[in-house]
């Protein structure tokens, strides 16, 4: 994404080709952690963004840096045509276009729900009481919660309490919607009653950016899903080319929610004992089966000592790297081998012992020789 | 692995434990080389045995070549992992085996 947008001039108000949100190369430093280390991206009006990606590689920095809520080291980002990282921004101003909705709710525990709903409406919108009220059961009608309205936040489930903070939100009439987390600190059977209402702000047409680990729900209610790693938004896609056709490794092994073990460099001098007992102790450790182990070991001995390796073939020149990888989901394994040289199927030719092996220990075996470089997938 | 060798007249018998594949099947190849001239019976007895490639199966189909003309060649104890190895490949068809 770095360098996308190098020859853009700085935002001055204008309308950016309907971007509500921009961001350009936004960079958050702490003394001893970088969790944004360069981001870039757009949001158009109306998109619903999921931000996917492992723990600590900045997805709530970055809603927090959108918000303002972390001032940014470095970068800008422009909300509505307005720079906010400028420092004579008004910062409330631009906060009213934004509403959040965090993990942990941030309800007012000596209010009823009503009155957090109608609190910011009367405080900052200058609705009158009666407005803010009629507006909030109205939003509380929409997501069965009406009967809650004077209740106090501890006397709602999980579920309840983070629906009263979307209504409190969205009572805000906000431009943007940023969820951080919204179902991560909830009893899995409430995480449905709360994604359904996300689903219906989504039908709305409301621009959201929702930071999630719901898979399924990414998936199905987002138009665009960021996959963030390592501090960047390392792959931005629709989300049927996020889970199902991610076209960078890293992306894969996470939607996938891979177990990989890796080996490169595999040369003559390779250390094949050491490796399988890796390969065994990685096997225990995702629970395979022995079957499923000795297969994957076999796998690896047949290409590597009987095809790749011997004599001739087993030069630096190859670049052997070899990726395990588990899926605990479809309790599959794949043996990834990657070489040089030319267009090499380790069992292509004819039927040896080696080829019959893997081909009744596999499910399947696919060669791919891709710009260069032989891709041999062994599946078990 | 460890290679165990018993002789009992003209039955010679070797024990294989660990792993038969291709750092060790020259080692079995080589224990086998020379005793096996003028057994009549031989047995390879894989009851301790937990693996086993395709670099071990070339060491038993040498073996067994040559037993076809002096006698026979019986594989004993044979696990489940193993005997699959055997079926895919059409050993079973060859060797006379016996589970475990």
């Amino acid at each position: 994404m770095a360098g996308q947008y190098g020859n853009q001039g700085i935002c001055t108000g204008e309308n950016t080709d309907q971007s509500v949100i921009s961001i350009r190369h936004l960079r958050k430093e702490y003394p001893d952690v970088t969790p944004l280390a360069d981001v870039s991206a757009e949001v158009k009006k109306g998109e619903v963004i999921s931000v996917i990606g492992p723990s600590g590689t900045g997805k709530s920095t970055l809603l927090r840096c959108i918000n303002l809520l972390e001032i940014p080291t470095k970068g800008e980002i422009t909300v509505d045509g307005v720079v906010t990282t400028d420092k004579k921004c008004k910062v409330n101003l631009v906060r009213r276009k934004m509403g959040m909705v965090f993990q942990s709710f941030n309800l007012f525990a000596h209010k009823t729900v009503i009155e957090n709903i109608m609190m910011g409406q009367v405080d900052l919108l200058g609705r009158s009481r009666q407005e803010a009220y009629d507006r909030g059961m109205e939003l509380l009608r929409g997501i069965g919660l009406a009967e809650k309205a004077l209740a106090f936040p501890d006397e709602l489930s999980g579920g309840q309490k983070q629906r009263a903070a979307i209504a409190r939100a969205v009572a805000m009439e906000p431009e943007i919607l940023l969820f951080d987390e919204p179902t991560s600190a909830l009893d899995p059977t409430m995480v449905g009653e709360v994604l359904s209402v996300i689903r219906s702000l989504a039908r709305q047409g409301m621009t959201m950016i929702i930071v999630t680990h719901e898979m399924k729900f990414a998936r199905d209610v987002s138009t665009r899903v960021w996959y963030m790693d390592q501090g960047e938004i390392y792959e931005d896609g629709l989300p049927e080319q996020i889970f199902h056709h991610p076209k960078r490794e890293r992306t894969r092994i996470f939607v996938r929610q891979l177990k990989v073990l890796h080996a490169e460099k595999i040369s003559c001098d390779f250390d094949f004992p050491a490796f399988m007992t890796r390969l065994e102790e990685f096997g225990r450790k995702q629970q395979l089966t022995q079957r499923q182990i000795f297969a994957m070991q076999l796998a690896v001995e047949e290409v590597l000592m009987q095809k790749l390796l011997p004599v001739g073939r087993g030069t630096e020149k190859m670049d052997i790297s070899l990726d395990v990888e588990y899926s605990e989901r479809e309790n599959l394994a794949q043996m990834r081998f990657a070489y040089g040289g030319p267009s090499f199927h380790p069992f292509g030719s004819g039927d040896d012992l080696s080829g019959r092996m893997m081909k009744g220990m596999s499910v399947g075996m696919e060669h791919r020789f891709v710009d260069g470089v032989n891709h041999f997938i062994i599946s078990i | 692995m460890k290679i165990t060798k018993t002789q009992n007249g003209n039955h010679l018998c070797f024990a294989l434990e660990g792993r038969l594949d291709t750092n060790t099947a020259p080692e079995l190849e080589m224990a086998m080389k020379g005793a096996i001239d003028g057994v009549g019976e031989l047995t390879i007895d894989m009851s301790s045995l937990d693996y086993l490639s395709s670099a071990g199966l070339r060491v038993l189909l040498g073996a067994q070549k040559i037993m076809n003309k002096q006698g026979s060649m019986r594989v004993t104890h044979v696990n489940d992992t193993i005997m699959e190895i055997f079926e895919v490949t059409g050993f079973s068809d060859i060797l006379t085996i016996e589970k475990a």
